[in-house]
């Protein structure tokens, strides 16, 4: 254990470890990660961590700011590596902090941890310079294939937990969220407001409330309930409504939560189907589902979210993958959230980075069945019985009532937090190849 | 900064497009307002004509500021397009409206005018800068550190438009104004002076981001490279550091000099190189912008074009470097050198057009390449064994035909063939990245479809469809070399999985059992190409059974493994590996180790579920049936499962006919009779079918394969339950074979979404097998991946892989493709076509493209890539 400690300690100091070392370390990991489910159960408290991309500097800022491992119990959801000039030494570092800590700190895959992407966007030329050989690559590219897909937040409190500076914490209002800044003191609270009554963070309107109803919905089956209606299934103490957590977004192909479960993730990504979807695909002003720009994956409107949330107990999607010049951007009436953690993207897009922080319900409520290993499988049969039998269609139905009851999101804090102080840091530069003939 | 714009003569502005080609791409810059007039640029000076975008988001932004000279050649197109190329970068402006284009057209046409009549006729740059009074004789400050600040500050502002660019540019290169500057730097250290050294990084960068050739070119020669990288060491972003850019290049030790290159020009043109690499990877990787990055990228291109060209000709130098090999008395370390000098030129010759590429290769083999290959895989040093493999690989992926030939006389001449070797190395190899080199070659060397062919479609196909190409009927060489692969090799090769069946104790070395996947990969290869020896193989050998072992091992990610495979056996949907798959009862285990699992969600858990999925979605009936007749209790205890407690009922309720149908939604029997064997292939959309389609499932699952069978079955069962319609099916069974070709999903989900009145089912026959009508019902999903498959076979993602690597951020191209020269890329590309082609159903194929893009994606990383660095120049 203490050689982990120690490639721990050398990793911190952004020098990378021994190519023997990293293949010691990648079978390690893999012999955990094989076993977490497509989807990982994690519960709150819980800070989850968008993009990284190879920003290791500004990576070291983010556990200043969310607070050390595993002091703090971290998600990362994917997009550890590319762009930036220190992929392997963030890589490998998270790695490290997930075979030294494996219940605190959850890494999902995200569109850059696959071999083809990582080929074009940098990974592979930095694995080469610094190695001299590709092996350091494929080591981390056999890991990627075994990252889970997904994470699924459960027994997060409606209410936040004290920031830590004790300012504003009287206060009797119920609040939803609290944005903070890097040394923790509070830019913006939001107090919770009705559902869907929109929300002054929110950017956009809120849609799709016109009293005909979004026109996407399922329209063709029974009354609500007559599957197992969805906040039958999870709001046994889960007050809050869980939060899943994905580097894209949803799939066409996926209706139900349980349906990824059933994939074969140790693959590459491939470049269609579910998988590819989930890692692939954003949330955009749109009605039902689009093409993607990006040519993988595809674009979904507020009226899917909304859908799956309901179908599932969602309270919340978290994802990753878009760059968010304020660090993160809740959108259809907060039932999706892009969290955006590369400070200066590309040491140039001038965007700030955020943390998303859920805490652990209090109420001793928060503690539910589901944990990572076992199986939603004995209720998925059950609740989710309906979507698997043909016949009996989508479950529930979507009334237009039914979305004013969509869980309530978890209290959320926004820690915002900007790239690490130049002095922190080396210059970032990327290592020249030694040697040459030609 | 300069003055705004005042019109002079004012055409309305009128709302455009501007775009700029980049990497063959038309980027949008933006929108906004177009006005083109005599602007003011300084005092005293006479006016210029401009055209001038303001942006229509920030109108105080200026999209496009250009001036108007004679030849950059303005074009108008069309009714609303005006095209031009300013400082070589080819413009374009789309006008919302003619008339708007027409205005500015008639501006810009009287100026070119103009300048026709004073020049009279073509003539030569510098009197076209007299013309139009360009300001061309900017003088820059003596360069002296009392200066520095001045002249930080009027570039940046001169470098903020063209013009300004263009004269900096003008001004340093006519003063040699970077030799100026150099001396600075070292002043500046002797005083100290960091605010002196910050300036003097500024003004370097300024000047190297000026995206001028000529510039770049003269700040990495040998007189000056130090001076550069010397200025950029104290970067003010980094006030605390200092870069040691001057140590690493002046450390003479990194060229290393096998043979002796005379030419000093060539010589020079190395080192070079190695400074724009060094320029681009380490000194401005933090600032580069995309005209620099490309301009730095073409320099190292053409830089390496010409090394590579002077080599393969120079047959001297040719000779010195092989018969390195040659001489036993020659020290190792020389030898190796001489391995990692000829990987570097095969690493760059990638990036060469194919014949010139295919010149150096012949060169290379004409002079011995075979024998450094086959010393480099033997060798102990794993530096040379990893150079041996990528000079090997570079060439198979350049013509895997041309070392095909060789293996082949390998074999006439009774010496051991090169993929023997290959497999040995295999075998013996610790080192991951050899390993999965020579697992790639091995698939590709035995690709038995003809280059530039589908590699992934079956043989019988190519056979039929010949494709325009020479090598198209089956290469008996390539037979040859087959049969005595499977006769010799496959054997030595597959050893490892042979061997498990001797094993008692299945324990192995970490280290060591990477292997199982190598061979699982490969083999999955060979399933798909080579239809009967594989089989026989298979059978012969009984390899299912020997990856049944591997479920019983306690490392998880073996069993997957073998998970794996199975799983690729189902896919094809062979009638023969089905029965193989049922015959050898391989199932059983599978469901033994998802019942050990259970409990618990991992990735184990979730591919055997996946697999059994798949069962159950393409309605693969024999392992269906195998599965419940030989496992009914293994099924019963997984059924809280959908996909088991699916699996259950289907068989269940097809097997006691006792199905309730719908009557609307019954058809007439000859429905039933007329579904193709092979009907189960569809996606991932199954759950989505409806109660109806079930009970067609369920009638299906009676129906036999043999059409024998399917006469003498009791034609009405599925009528039994419901009365209503007595006669009809009988009459219709004639049509038995005009259903053959046609999707027997898509007939099933037609039915379900037009359930048709019985009475009618007669007149509604004949729509639902016609393929428009199917596709006019399809369920919306399953559009939407279809037309995504459309989108990708005009530009697949590899594509846009290429694209991107052109650092181009705008995402809207599709003709990304056309400028892909690789033959690999070209081959990736038909592969996905062609095997979708290739097969009637939808989602069965579907899934093995998957596996294909994978496959040939790993053997083509490599190549792709570099064509892609290739088409970018």
């Amino acid at each position: 254990m203490s050689d982990l400690d120690r490639a721990i300690a050398q990793l911190r100091a952004c020098r990378p470890i021994p190519e023997a070392e990293v293949r010691e370390l990648c079978h390690k990991a893999r012999e955990l990660l094989i076993e977490e489910g497509n989807v990982v159960t994690v519960t709150a408290p819980v800070t989850i961590c968008g993009d990284i991309h190879g920003q290791f500097h500004d990576l070291m800022e983010l556990f200043r700011v969310g607070g050390d491992v595993p002091d703090t119990n971290y998600l990362f959801m994917g997009d550890f590596v590319d762009r930036g000039f220190y992929s392997l030494e963030s890589f490998l570092l998270l790695l490290c902090l997930k075979v030294r800590y494996p219940d605190r700190m959850t890494l999902i895959r995200g569109n850059h941890e696959s071999r083809q992407i990582t080929t074009v966007y940098g990974f592979y030329d930095e694995c080469l310079r610094k190695y001299g050989s590709a092996n350091v690559w494929r080591y981390c590219c056999d890991v990627f294939d075994y990252l889970a897909l997904g994470a699924i937040v459960l027994g997060a409190s409606n209410t936040l937990s004290p920031s830590g500076d004790g300012e504003a914490q009287g206060s009797e209002e119920d609040i939803e969220i609290e944005v903070c800044n890097a040394d923790g003191q509070i830019m913006s609270q939001f107090p919770r407001q009705p559902r869907g009554a929109g929300n002054s963070i929110n950017r956009q309107p809120p849609r799709g409330r016109s009293p005909n109803g979004p026109t996407r919905l399922p329209t063709n089956t029974g009354p609500p309930g007559s599957g197992a209606s969805g906040s039958s299934g999870g709001s046994i103490g889960n007050p809050a409504g869980a939060v899943l957590c994905v580097h894209g977004g949803l799939s066409p192909l996926i209706d139900m939560v349980d349906k990824i479960r059933l994939l074969d993730r140790k693959q590459e990504v491939p470049h269609e189907g579910a998988m590819c979807d989930l890692l692939w695909s954003d949330p955009d002003e749109i009605d039902g589902w689009g093409l993607s720009p990006r040519g993988a994956g595809f674009l979904f409107g507020a009226d899917i979210v909304k859908v799956f949330n309901y179908k599932n107990d969602l309270s919340l999607i978290a994802r990753a993958h878009q760059l968010v010049m304020e660090g993160f951007k809740e959108m259809f009436d907060t039932s999706i959230v892009t969290v955006w953690s590369a400070p200066n993207y590309c040491y140039r897009c001038g965007n700030v980075a955020a943390l998303l922080e859920l805490s652990e319900d209090e109420g001793g409520l928060g503690i539910f069945a589901r944990s990572n290993g076992d199986v939603n499988r004995s209720d998925g049969g059950l609740i989710g019985g309906g979507s698997g039998v043909p016949g009996s269609g989508p479950r529930g139905v979507l009334m237009e009532n039914d979305l004013a009851s969509l869980k309530p999101g978890p209290a959320r804090r926004y820690r915002v937090f900007q790239a690490a102080p130049q002095d922190s840091r080396g210059m970032p530069a990327k290592k020249p190849v030694a040697d040459y003939f030609l | 900064m300069m003055a705004q714009p005042v019109p002079h003569q004012t055409p309305d502005k009128k709302r455009v497009k501007v775009y700029e080609l980049r990497n063959n791409d038309w980027f949008d810059r933006g929108t906004g307002f177009c006005t083109a007039a005599f602007v003011t640029i300084e005092d005293g000076q006479p006016k210029e004509p401009r055209v001038i975008v303001e942006s229509e988001d920030h109108p105080d932004r200026l999209l496009l500021e250009t001036k108007i000279v004679k030849d950059d050649g303005f074009q108008k197109q069309q009714d609303t397009l005006i095209v031009w190329t300013d400082n070589g970068v080819d413009m374009a402006l789309s006008f919302q409206e003619a008339d708007g284009c027409a205005l500015i057209w008639k501006f810009i046409d009287g100026v070119q005018q103009t300048f026709q009549s004073v020049m009279g006729g073509p003539d030569d740059g510098l009197s076209d800068d007299i013309a139009i009074e360009m300001p061309a004789a900017i003088q820059l400050p003596a360069a002296d550190l009392g200066t520095l600040c001045e002249l930080e500050s009027n570039m940046r502002i001169m470098s903020s438009t063209a013009n300004g660019r263009d004269a900096l540019t003008k001004a340093i290169m006519s003063d040699d104004y970077i030799s100026k500057l150099i001396p600075l730097v070292e002043i500046a250290e002797d005083l100290e002076s960091l605010p002196d050294l910050h300036r003097l990084c500024n003004i370097m960068k300024t000047v190297l981001l000026l995206n001028d050739t000529s510039i770049i070119e003269h700040a990495v020669s040998d007189d000056c490279v130090l001076g550069v990288v010397g200025a950029l060491e104290y970067d003010p972003d980094f006030p605390s550091h200092k870069a040691n850019h001057r140590q690493w290049l002046n450390s003479q030790g990194r060229y290393k000099e096998v043979v002796r290159i005379e030419d000093d020009q060539i010589r020079r043109k190395i080192h070079q190189t190695y400074r724009l690499q060094y320029l681009k990877d380490v000194v401005l990787a933090r600032i580069l912008d995309d005209p620099t990055f490309s301009v730095l990228n073409s320099l190292i291109f053409f830089n390496q074009v010409d090394i590579v060209q002077h080599l393969q000709n120079n047959s001297g130098f040719l000779n010195d470097l092989f018969s390195i090999f040659a001489d036993p008395s020659e020290e190792q370390l020389r030898k190796k050198e001489a391995v990692l000098f000829i990987q570097q030129c095969c690493a760059i010759a990638k990036n060469l057009q194919p014949p010139a590429r295919q010149n150096l290769y012949n060169n290379f083999l004409s002079h011995g390449l075979l024998r450094v290959i086959n010393f480099g895989l033997r060798n102990l040093d794993v530096t040379v064994r990893v150079g041996a493999t990528d000079i090997l690989v570079s060439m198979i992926d350049h013509d895997p035909q041309m070392i095909r030939h060789t293996i082949y006389r390998q074999i006439q001449e009774k010496q051991q063939p090169l993929t023997d070797t290959l497999i040995d190395l295999l075998l013996v190899e610790v080192d991951l990245g050899i390993k999965s080199q020579v697992s790639d070659a091995l698939k590709v060397l035995l690709d038995p479809t003809p280059p530039g062919g589908p590699p992934e479609t079956r043989s019988e196909f190519i056979i039929g469809q010949p494709r325009g190409r020479p090598q198209v009927a089956i290469d008996p060489q390539q037979e040859l070399f087959l049969t005595h692969f499977y006769e010799h090799s496959a054997v030595r090769l597959f050893k490892p999985l042979l061997d498990l069946e001797k094993r008692a104790e299945l324990r192995f070395n970490v280290l060591h059992d990477g292997i199982f996947g190598y061979l699982n990969d490969i083999l999955c290869f060979y399933i798909r190409q080579h239809q009967h020896r594989s089989k026989y193989f298979l059978l012969q050998h009984n390899i299912a059974q020997r990856f049944n072992r591997l479920l019983s091992c306690k490392e998880k990610h073996l069993q997957l493994v073998a998970i794996r495979f199975f799983r690729q056996l189902v896919v094809l949907q062979d009638d023969f590996y089905i029965k193989h798959l049922a015959d050898k009862q391989i199932l059983g285990p599978v469901l033994d180790v998802l019942l050990r699992t259970m409990p618990r969600d991992n990735l184990l858990c979730s591919a055997c579920l996946d697999l059994f999925g798949l069962i159950y979605k393409e309605n693969i009936k024999e392992l269906i049936k195998h599965v419940v007749e030989n496992y009914r209790e293994k099924v019963m205890a997984l059924s809280y499962i959908d996909t088991f407690r699916e699996i259950l009922s289907r068989y269940d309720q097809s097997q006691g006919f006792t199905a309730v149908v719908e009557p609307y939604f019954m058809e007439p029997e000859d429905e039933v009779g007329r579904r193709p064997m092979n009907a189960g292939a569809r996606g991932g959309m199954m759950e989505h079918l409806t109660v109806e389609h079930q009970s067609h499932q369920e009638d299906y699952l009676n129906t036999s394969d043999d059409d024998d069978e399917n006469h003498a079955r009791p034609p009405n069962q599925a009528l039994l339950s419901n009365g209503n319609n007595t006669t009809k099916p009988l009459v219709e069974y004639t049509s038995d074979e005009e259903g053959e070709d046609s999707g027997g999903d898509s007939v099933m989900t037609t039915g379900a979404d037009q359930p048709l009145p019985d009475d009618h089912a007669k007149e509604n026959q004949a729509p639902p097998t016609t393929p428009g009508s199917i596709a006019a019902v399809t369920p919306p999903p399953e559009r939407l991946s279809e037309k995504r498959r459309r989108e990708e076979d005009e530009d697949d993602p590899i594509d846009k892989l290429q694209y991107h690597k052109r650092r181009n951020s705008s995402v809207s191209s599709t003709n990304s493709a056309v400028s892909v020269g690789s033959t690999m890329g070209l081959r990736k590309k038909k592969a996905f076509g062609g095997s979708r082609d290739a097969s009637p159903n939808r989602g069965g194929p579907k899934k093995i493209a998957i596996s294909i893009s994978s496959t040939i994606k790993s053997i083509t990383a490599k190549s792709s890539t570099s064509a892609n660095e290739d088409s970018g120049k």
